[in-house]
């Protein structure tokens, strides 16, 4: 198997039509823009339905994507937009919870590090306490923790200020600091 | 990092996420499905062509036109007009926003060139702009060709609807009442509150629906129209 292309030489290519290279970049992309559309968008069919809109929209619109912006936020902002469209329209968000596996004490496997780090009883609790976060606060915190996108990438997702997302972010992690410590 | 940030992570890593779809084949079929929707325009357009010549004449004209498409718009000749006032033409497209941004929530990459203003607006599959020409404000709008049912004329029986000569196929409204809806696309019950309308030149190219309002002429709408799809 050949090295990667890297991704400023794939949004090259896509913009110049080259559809196996935007291909890849769907590929390299459609796990996180998954999960962000199902954050927002409450169930797995309407997320997938804007995860695959959104790159079809952000194809369309890659004639105006600057070179040298970060891809992913820009993608992101995209499906979000989808996402949020969908959810609105039915008015549900998605019930978080904990794989089945995780919740067993024996295994094959061991469990990560930072797995360890957690009781079941305290990941039960805190999980109940990210989903009980009002809708801005919970979705920033999932977008931020869960998902693993920096401030700066929840921010231009959610097509919000970093300031505003700061503040929901800070405000969130100290209702959730109470049900931790 | 936080020892609770340290635990979120923790935490999201032993999420029950749904399993993440393979989405590339499907995005590869839709994006490379535009050449055969190119080549299906040639029908599409004799067919349009005779629907023009069908307009040109009024009574064909009145029957045809009480409910028909162009591109994402429909046109809805009604008898009563719904309820709907006089707001400014950007009303219900959200704050003014760069380019980039707009075109970020919109999905849509703006095809009007020139004259380039700074102010852009944006909903799902639809991207604005305010314009001066001729000194007089015109709303530029362009619709994503697929999103049936973004945008709803309402036309009195007073407003004359011509065929004019722009595009794939472009209508010219004008005079009456008319009513503007503006819907934030398929399957969204959001629905921006109805105002009168001005003129409007509504046209298609490709899969991008172009619509122009203002209190311009039919001659001089059709010359900023030449402009932004030249």
């Amino acid at each position: 198997m050949g090295r990667p292309l890297d991704e400023s030489n794939l949004i090259g290519r896509a913009k110049r039509g080259d559809t196996h290279a935007y291909e890849e970049l769907v590929y390299a992309h459609q796990g996180i823009a998954f999960r962000t559309a199902y954050l927002i968008a409450g169930n797995a069919a309407d997320a997938e339905e804007a995860a695959q809109d959104g790159f079809v929209k952000a194809w369309r619109a890659l004639a105006r994507f600057r070179d040298g912006a970060p891809f992913r936020p820009w993608l992101l902002q995209i499906v979000a937009n989808e996402a949020r469209n969908r959810r609105r329209s039915v008015g549900r968000r998605a019930h978080l919870a904990l794989r089945a596996a995780t919740e067993e004490t024996s295994g094959d496997a061991a469990p990560s590090p930072e797995a360890s780090l957690l009781s079941a009883e305290v990941r039960q609790t805190l999980l109940a306490a990210v989903n009980e976060l009002p809708e801005d606060q919970r979705t920033v915190i999932a977008l931020r923790f869960f998902v693993g996108l920096s401030e700066a990438e929840v921010a231009e997702t959610l097509s919000l200020p970093t300031g505003t997302v700061k503040s929901r972010s800070a405000r969130a992690l100290e209702r959730l600091r109470e049900s931790y410590d | 990092m936080t020892e609770l940030e340290r635990a979120l992570v923790a935490l999201g890593r032993e999420l029950d996420f749904p399993p993440e779809p393979d989405l590339r084949s499907r995005v590869r079929e839709r994006i490379e499905r535009r050449p055969r929707y190119r080549r299906a325009l040639v029908p599409a357009l004799a067919l349009l062509v005779a629907l023009g010549i069908a307009l040109a004449v009024p009574e064909a004209r009145s029957a045809i036109l009480r409910f028909f498409h162009i591109g994402a718009v429909t046109i809805e000749r009604v008898e009563t007009l719904p309820p709907g006032r006089e707001r400014p033409l950007t009303a219900g497209l959200g704050p003014a926003l760069s380019l980039h941004d707009a075109e970020a929530r919109s999905g849509v990459a703006l095809v009007l060139t020139r004259p380039r203003p700074q102010r852009f607006y944006a909903q799902p599959g639809l991207i604005a702009t305010l314009l001066q020409y001729r000194g007089k404000p015109v709303l530029v709008a362009e619709l994503q060709g697929d999103q049936m049912g973004i945008a709803k004329k309402l036309a009195g029986a007073a407003t004359r609807v011509e065929v004019a000569r722009i595009g794939s196929f472009g209508l010219w409204l004008e005079g009456g009442r008319h009513l503007l809806i503006w819907e934030a696309g398929p399957g969204e019950v959001r629905q921006i509150e109805p105002r009168l309308a001005g003129n409007v030149l509504i046209w298609t190219e490709g899969d991008r629906t172009f619509r122009l309002e203002g209190g311009l002429n039919k001659g001089q709408m059709l010359e900023l129209a030449r402009q932004i799809t030249r």
